[in-house]
């Protein structure tokens, strides 16, 4: 009989409970969705020299300008700033969200590139999806003949193309890394002592400082480097500024190349500070909304 | 005895499942927009997927917005709400939890009512008051207004550079249509 007591006092006690909740703490358990892909991995289409995972949005063109400033060594010109400097001009178009083209060319190699980024995998927050993987590929067009160079001659001869699976983790809110396997293949070479195809592996990452800076750094590996010449891994270090509409990305570097199969397989130079070897870039991207 | 107390305990338990029926009213596909307007641009941006709930018997109306769910027409203002100004990684939903003052359940038209209560964005809780209308619908209710944010209240940075692009006030309309909650 008390035990009984008990029980119904302690029903009784429990009801006014269940009508005493906070109407927002009731709320808060009605689950509540939306698509949870990881938001920026990467601010822009580029780490900083070479490709993101990123993709641009349905209907956004972007503008970019691309430049890299170094010294001559020994040199006794009065150049200001600077002694020389190369430059890319490129859009960058988004045909879906998952699906970004774009085309550049560049000074004074004369080099004409194009790209086809496809995003097939997204991170998501919920870690379903642990990674992000976009696969890149680019064709490039040299149309500039080099002094001295015989070979080259059939407009075939001049294309290069490179293949790219960027494979990126957004680490914490901060810090995103990237690894892309890469495939380089030139229908021609300079020297015959070279292979026509290499293989490569880029190393990219970023962390973010403020809301709107964060600071990038890129290495590449290559697997079978040139025979003919001495070459180095593509290195560069840099701070990505953005402010609205524009995205400034500064970095140094050790090679004046803007197209991947030129900067990850024909750095001749090791990274320093020295006067020949020191590389110093900005790229600015302005973004449209079409 | 037995007895007795199984009457009692289904009575309770009829009593508690009586007032849950009757007790509140949902939306789950509530209206929130935002503007900012200032010479140099015009944001906005619109969140189909809010969520709340509306008891007329205490007067009390919660609400639920999650940030992600904002709809800009330019992909790179979405992107730089979620991540430089809401953070919504950090803060994925704003809340608010308030009374309507003087609400009057008797009334099947529409009345004009001040909504007492506390909005939160940002982990930052702020008092506001929300001139709002509600009206009765033929199985809920309508509650639909307006509410001005000041940035600064919300722990919302914007960098001196962008200051023009960024109204301080941010202009909030809102339209709920609430439907019976069947738990």
């Amino acid at each position: 009989m008390k035990s009984n007591l008990v029980i119904l006092a302690f029903l009784l006690s429990f009801s006014p409970l269940v009508v005493a909740q906070n109407l927002l703490d009731q709320l808060n358990d009605v689950p509540q969705t939306t698509n949870n892909y990881t938001m920026s991995t990467f601010k822009a289409t580029r780490i900083s020299i070479g490709h993101s995972v990123e993709t641009r949005k349905k209907n956004t063109l972007e503008i970019s300008f691309m430049s890299r400033y170094w010294n001559v060594p020994n040199s006794s010109g009065n150049a200001f700033v600077a002694d020389k400097m190369s430059a890319r001009f490129g859009l960058d178009y988004g045909i879906s969200d998952r699906f970004t083209i774009g085309v550049g060319t560049s000074a004074p190699n004369g080099v004409a590139d194009t790209y086809l980024k496809y995003r097939l995998l997204r991170q998501t927050d919920d870690n379903k999806n642990p990674f992000s993987i976009s696969l890149l590929q680019t064709a490039t067009y040299r149309t500039r003949r080099l002094n001295g160079i015989t070979l080259r001659d059939n407009s075939g001869d001049k294309f290069a193309f490179t293949t790219q699976a960027l494979i990126a983790r957004k680490f914490t809110r901060d810090f995103s890394l990237q690894i892309s396997p890469t495939f380089i293949h030139r229908t021609s070479s300079r020297s015959p002592l070279d292979d026509h195809n290499h293989f490569a592996v880029g190393f990219g990452g970023r962390y973010k400082l403020s809301n709107h800076v964060s600071v990038v750094s890129e290495y590449y590996y290559v697997a079978n480097e040139l025979d003919s010449r001495k070459t180095f891994g593509a290195f560069a270090l840099g701070a990505n500024w953005e402010v609205s509409k524009l995205m400034l990305q500064f970095k140094m570097t050790n090679n004046p190349f803007f197209v991947e199969d030129t900067f990850i397989t024909q750095t001749i130079r090791n990274f320093n500070t020295n006067d020949g070897n020191f590389f110093f870039g900005f790229h600015a991207t302005y973004h449209l909304q079409l | 005895m037995n007895k007795f107390l199984l009457v009692i305990f289904l009575s309770i338990c009829t009593s508690v499942t009586v007032s849950s029926q009757t007790a509140e009213f949902i939306e789950r596909q509530g209206q929130v927009t935002f503007f900012s307007y200032t010479s140099v641009e015009n944001i906005q941006a619109t969140n189909n997927q809010v969520l709340s709930l509306f008891n007329p018997n205490t007067d009390e109306v919660a609400v639920s917005i999650l940030m992600r769910a904002f709809v800009f027409k330019k992909s790179l203002m979405h992107e730089h709400f979620n991540e430089s100004y809401i953070e919504s990684d950090l803060y994925p939903k704003a809340t608010f939890n308030g009374k309507i003052v003087g609400f009057d359940l008797t009334n099947d038209e529409s009345q004009t009512r001040i909504i007492k209560g506390d909005f939160t964005l940002k982990d930052s809780t702020k008092p506001v008051d929300v001139k709002a209308t509600i009206t009765k619908t033929n199985d809920g209710y309508t509650i639909s207004g307006t509410l001005d944010i000041m940035i600064d209240d919300y722990n919302i940075k914007v960098p001196p550079l962008l200051s023009p692009n960024i109204s301080k006030k941010i202009e909030v309309t809102f339209n709920f249509n609430y439907a019976p909650y069947e738990k």
